[in-house]
């Protein structure tokens, strides 16, 4: 079973190559610093004094997560998930996937375990472009010093496990309906509305009962300033909930499925 | 008789008042190559289907070599080969990929890879797209990932649709290398006798969802045999008649002529002499000769 699942995970692995999710992923995960970059690079004047203040990894770091928190992450879980069960569907390949000597429950796994490294990967990424980003100014515009204050990695690597496991609903959510619709404009349709749906009840008292929600309080919690209503309960816990029934309900839905492709 | 798959009763319905398939047996002896014919949406594919397992099974049962094929599933899929309609090819991905990706699954020799695609004929398509190829390259490349792991049976619905003559020539010299030689089961499905009744040696035919031929090419080639029918031409086709009649044949009339299934070359000359004796006169006696495309057409038109 374990054997079996390592092989056909290596045989999802490959088909996401060059597949409009993997570069997803790839821009996705340096769009935010390349723009952080460029502004730095246009606007050099205040670089000696941002580079200099003893806050700088945490304003660098807000400063990069505030659009990918609200806007790029939330939006980019919804393609990139939708995507890869449509790459199934589009190549008419469920038949073919179903014909081979895999159990359902392997099959719906290892796609599921792709996702879910696929979103690893793009962390990787992210905080690989975030540094970069406050490496690049400094190589290029003169007179900017490196920061002295350290890196506060424990934080960030806390935070990131947060903004990751709240992103688990999301990919839960989107694989259910991807797999149960061949048009694409559903799942991704879907997600986009309640995208929508999760900016509008950022202060209603119950938003967070929408689990799109997640990674925007995340980033809010310390710097919603009255633009939400940051929920008492454990939102993190409440992703890990949501993640495991969407999951289970998922899974029901895709092994008592009529028909196989 | 051992067969190496097996059906029995199966139906299945889409819905309440849409019965696809009733009662299917399906007989397919180890070794053969099965021809399963058909018109479109007569119930091939959803047969194909239900025995891969892409439908759930509703009534009946599946026995692949010699096992029920719910019970061993995962067990017969490793031994099983399928093209199923058009072809399942991811478009991103090169040839090689595609096989790849099927490779990592049933974790066969890297080295089968370049041999399936040399069999099929696609060796050289380095780094082309999937989705750049042709419809018979993309049908061939589906040929060559249902061929991959080495299966026992092959099981391939209409494989030469979109293939030029000679691609249909080379598909269908190859699979009988496949039997011939490593001995793979093939089971073909088709709605054209003419295109595959130089490669099969058992033929299924099916209409409506019922299975209304099985057997041997030469049990069909047999029935050609038995639908040979005697046409006689004369100036009296009634009177002609009751001299048949008389002779216990049983006559059909037709465009001023009598027509009789196939009798023996002296019965003939006996009917011949006595129609003569009684005053007719006889214009032109005749052999319609049935070819297996009209026994095809007969059967599903029954």
């Amino acid at each position: 079973m374990v054997t079996a699942y390592i092989h056909s995970f290596q045989s999802e692995w490959l088909k996401r190559k060059r597949s409009l999710a993997a570069w997803i992923v790839l821009i996705g995960g340096f769009f935010t610093p390349v723009i952080i970059i460029l502004v730095r690079i246009v606007y050099p004047s205040k670089l000696p004094a941002i580079y200099a203040a003893p806050n700088f990894w945490f304003k660098h770091w807000d400063n990069a997560w505030e659009s990918m928190s609200i806007f790029f992450l939330p939006l980019g879980v919804i393609l990139a998930t939708s995507l890869i069960a449509q790459l199934e569907y589009k190549n008419n390949c469920w038949k073919q996937l179903h014909t081979t000597p895999l159990s359902l429950t392997t099959i719906f796994f290892s796609k599921l375990g792709v996702i879910v490294v696929m979103m690893f990967q793009f962390f990787l990424l992210f905080n690989i472009g975030i540094y970069l980003s406050a490496l690049v100014p400094y190589l290029v515009v003169g007179g900017v010093h490196y920061p002295e204050a350290p890196i506060p990695f424990a934080i960030f690597i806390r935070e990131n496990f947060l903004f990751f496991i709240d992103c688990l609903p999301v990919i839960a959510i989107q694989y259910l309906v991807s797999l149960q619709y061949k048009n694409f404009l559903v799942p991704v349709g879907l997600g986009i509305c309640c995208w929508i749906a999760a900016i509008a009840v950022l202060s209603w008292k119950y938003g967070y009962l929408l689990p799109y929600t997640y990674t925007m309080f995340n980033y809010l919690k310390s710097h919603g300033g009255g633009r939400a209503v940051i929920p008492s309960v454990n939102i993190h816990v409440m992703a890990v909930g949501y993640f495991v029934v969407i999951t289970i309900v998922s899974y029901i839905l895709y092994i008592t499925k009529k028909e196989k492709g | 008789m051992n067969y190496l798959l097996e059906t029995s009763g199966l139906t299945y319905k889409f819905s309440e008042n849409e019965t696809v398939l009733q009662g299917i047996n399906l007989q397919v002896p180890e070794g053969s190559i099965y021809g399963f014919l058909g018109p479109n949406g007569a119930g091939k594919t959803t047969t194909l289907r239900l025995v891969l397992g892409l439908l759930k099974k509703q009534q009946g049962n599946i026995n692949v070599f010699g096992k029920s094929f719910n019970k061993s599933r995962v067990e017969s899929l490793r031994k099983i080969g399928s093209m199923i309609e058009s072809p399942s090819i991811y478009s991103h991905l090169t040839a090689v990929e595609n096989l790849s990706v099927l490779q990592k699954i049933y974790q066969c020799p890297k080295d089968r890879i370049p041999a399936v695609l040399k069999l099929v004929g696609l060796s050289g398509t380095g780094n082309k797209k999937a989705g750049q190829f042709s419809l018979g390259m993309k049908q061939r490349l589906s040929i060559a990932i249902a061929l991959l792991h080495n299966p026992t049976l092959l099981i391939l619905d209409e494989p030469t649709n979109g293939l030029d003559p000679n691609g249909i020539i080379e598909i269908r010299q190859l699979l009988k290398q496949l039997n011939q030689q490593e001995g793979i089961t093939i089971i073909i499905s088709s709605h054209l006798l003419s295109e595959i009744e130089k490669l099969v040696s058992h033929i299924g035919v099916i209409n409506k969802g019922k299975m209304m031929f099985q057997g041997t090419l030469e049990e069909l080639i047999s029935k050609q045999q038995q639908s040979l029918s005697i046409v006689f031409e004369t100036d009296d086709t009634v009177k002609a008649g009751k001299i048949m009649v008389e002779n216990n044949l049983v006559p059909i009339y037709g465009h001023g002529k009598i027509m009789v299934p196939a009798i023996p070359k002296e019965l003939i000359a006996d009917i011949n002499r006595r129609l003569v004796n009684n005053g007719v006169a006889v214009y032109e006696i005749s052999i319609v000769k049935n070819d297996l495309e009209a026994i095809f057409i007969d059967l599903i038109n029954n």
